[in-house]
C-alpha cells in the first residue's frame, strides 16, 4: 500500500481559546424556484467528526453540502464553518472546506497528472513543492500507472478516483462529501473508507451524504438524517440540531417552512 | 505583494490549462479558423468581383470575421469548464475570482491573436491587399482589437454558460457591446492600409485602449458574481 500524506489546514482557535464548530448552520433554507430544497436545518457539527449524512432522494442532502461548500447561497438563514462566517467570508471558507461533487469537474484534454497539479496550483502549492503531493496522490488513488494519458479516455470509476486524488492536493478541515462510494467497483470503495479513515485521524471534519446507509454508518461517528429540506433524526456524537422555529429567522421562511 | 504573486501563478495556470485544451482539442480550434475563413471566401462572393470594391470592404469583413470567429472561440473556453462541472470547482479554489477572470481573458485574448493573425493574411490574398508596409500599426489594431474582445467575451460567457439557450445568447448578449470595438478596429485598420493620410490612426488605437481598459477593469469586477450559482 502506498504512503499517503494527509495535509490538513490549521486549527482555528475561536474566541477566549475555545475551539469553534466546524459547521453551525441556523434555518438554513434554500429555495429553486417555488420549491424548498432546504426548509430550514439548524445543524451543529463539532471540529473532527465524521457525519453520515441520509436520507432519500430529493431530501436536500446535496444542496446542504453545496451551501456548506459555498457553491450556492441559502435563501435565508447563517452558517458559519470553523468561526468563519461563510456568508460574509466564503474566500476564507473556500481555503477549509473542500467539496467532492458528482461531477468529477475534470479537464478532459488534460492528462490525469495535469488535472490534479493545476488544482495544486489552485489551492495554494507551488511548482516545486506541488509536484510530488501530486504524484503521492496519484499513487494513493492507484492512477501513478495512467499519469500521462488523458482524462478523455477514464472510465467513471477512474474519473473518481482522480476526484479524490484532487481532495488529497488540498487542504481541508472539512470534507464534504457527496456519494463518494458511487460509480467505484469494490476496490475503489475500499480506497474510498480508507482515505475516510486518514482524514478522520487527522482531525478532518467530514460530512459524507450517501445511499449507502451502512457503510458511511460504520464510519462514521454520528448521522443525520434529513427528509424533505428537513433533519428528521440526529444520532451519536457530535452533532446536535435545534427544532424549525427555535430561533428567530425571517417571515418568509417560516411561511415557505409551515407550507 | 505575494498575493499578487499568487493571483499572478493562478492565473498563468488557468490561461495554461486553456491553452492545452485548445491545442490538443484541435478539431475545434481549426474549424474555428475555418469558418472565420469561409465567412471572408462568402463575403467576397456577396460583395461581387469588382477588386476595388473589395479592397474598400477588406477592412471591415476582416474584423467582423474574426468576430464571428472570437464568438465561437468564447464559448469554447468556457464550455471546457461545464463539460465536467469544472466552472462550479473552479469557483470552489480558494483564490480570488479577479485571477480566475484575468486568466480565463488571458487564455481569450491569445486565441483571438492566433486566429485574427491567421486571418490577416487571408485576406491579404483573398482581396488583394498589400499589407507588407502596415505591418506594425495592423499589428496593434489586432493585438488591442483581440484584448477588448477577450475582455468583453470572457465575461459573457461566464455568465451565458449555465445558461439552456447559451449558443444564441452570448451573441446577443456580446455582439452590441462590441459594436464600438468593431468601429474602432476597422477605422484603425483602415487608417493603416491607406497609410493614414488624415493621421486619425493614433486616435483609434487609443480609443482602443481606452475600450481595452474599461471592460477589464468591468470584466474583473462582474466576474465573480457570474460564478456564483
Amino acid at each position: 500500500m502506498p504512503q499517503t500524506t494527509i495535509y490538513v489546514a490549521p486549527r482555528l482557535a475561536g474566541t477566549l481559546g475555545t475551539i469553534p464548530p466546524a459547521v453551525a448552520t441556523v434555518e438554513l433554507a434554500r429555495l429553486f424556484g417555488r420549491s424548498a430544497a432546504l426548509a430550514g436545518i439548524s445543524l451543529t457539527v463539532e471540529m473532527g467528526r465524521t457525519v453520515a449524512l441520509l436520507g432519500p432522494n430529493g431530501a436536500g442532502k446535496t444542496t446542504l453540502l453545496r451551501i456548506l461548500a459555498t457553491a450556492i447561497r441559502p435563501s435565508y438563514g447563517s452558517l458559519s464553518i470553523d468561526g468563519i462566517d461563510a456568508l460574509a467570508d466564503p474566500e476564507l471558507v473556500r481555503g477549509r472546506a473542500v467539496y467532492l461533487s458528482h461531477a468529477t469537474a475534470h479537464y478532459d484534454d488534460l492528462t490525469a497528472e495535469e488535472n490534479p497539479r493545476f488544482a495544486a496550483t489552485m489551492f495554494g502549492w507551488g511548482a516545486a513543492e506541488g509536484l510530488p503531493v501530486v504524484r503521492e496522490a496519484l499513487a494513493t488513488v492507484d492512477l501513478e500507472a495512467v499519469a500521462a494519458q488523458r482524462v478523455r479516455t477514464f472510465s467513471a470509476g477512474m474519473r473518481k478516483r482522480l476526484a479524490l486524488a484532487r481532495i488529497l492536493v488540498a487542504r481541508p478541515s472539512l470534507l464534504l462529501l457527496d456519494e463518494p462510494h458511487a460509480s467505484l467497483d469494490g476496490e475503489g470503495m475500499a480506497l474510498v473508507d480508507r482515505l475516510i479513515g486518514l482524514w478522520k485521524d487527522a482531525g478532518v471534519t467530514i460530512v459524507v451524504a450517501s445511499h449507502q446507509a451502512e457503510r458511511v454508518a460504520s464510519l462514521a461517528d454520528a448521522t443525520v438524517r434529513l427528509e424533505s429540506g428537513l433533519v428528521a433524526e440526529v444520532g451519536g456524537a457530535g452533532v446536535s440540531t435545534a427544532p424549525v422555529g427555535a430561533s428567530p429567522r425571517p417571515r418568509a421562511a417560516v411561511a415557505m417552512v409551515d407550507r | 505583494m505575494n498575493a499578487l504573486r499568487r493571483d499572478l501563478s493562478v492565473a498563468i495556470a488557468i490561461a495554461r490549462k486553456d491553452a492545452l485544451s485548445e491545442l490538443r482539442g484541435r478539431q475545434a480550434a481549426g474549424s474555428t479558423i475555418f469558418f472565420a475563413a469561409i465567412v471572408l471566401l462568402l463575403f467576397g462572393f456577396a460583395l461581387g468581383p469588382d477588386s476595388r470594391r473589395l479592397a474598400e470592404a477588406a477592412p471591415g469583413l476582416l474584423w467582423l470575421a474574426i468576430v464571428f470567429g472570437g464568438l465561437l472561440t468564447m464559448a469554447r473556453l468556457h464550455q471546457l469548464e461545464a463539460d465536467d462541472g469544472a466552472f462550479e470547482q473552479l469557483a470552489l479554489y480558494p483564490v480570488d475570482r479577479r485571477a480566475i477572470y484575468a486568466g480565463k481573458a488571458l487564455a481569450g485574448a491569445a486565441a483571438m491573436l492566433v486566429l485574427g493573425g491567421l486571418l490577416l493574411p487571408v485576406v491579404a490574398i483573398l482581396y488583394a491587399i498589400p499589407v507588407g508596409a502596415a505591418w506594425l500599426p495592423l499589428l496593434a489594431a489586432v493585438v488591442l482589437g483581440a484584448i477588448g474582445f477577450a475582455a468583453i467575451g470572457t465575461a459573457y460567457a461566464g455568465l451565458t454558460v449555465r445558461m439552456r439557450a447559451r449558443e444564441v445568447m452570448l451573441p446577443l448578449l456580446m455582439l452590441p457591446i462590441v459594436a464600438p470595438l468593431l468601429l474602432a478596429a476597422v477605422k484603425a485598420t483602415v487608417a493603416a492600409l491607406g497609410g493614414d493620410p488624415l493621421g486619425e490612426l493614433g486616435s483609434w488605437l487609443q480609443l482602443l485602449v481606452a475600450f481595452d481598459v474599461i471592460m477589464l477593469v468591468v470584466g474583473a469586477g462582474t466576474y465573480g458574481f457570474l460564478l456564483e450559482d
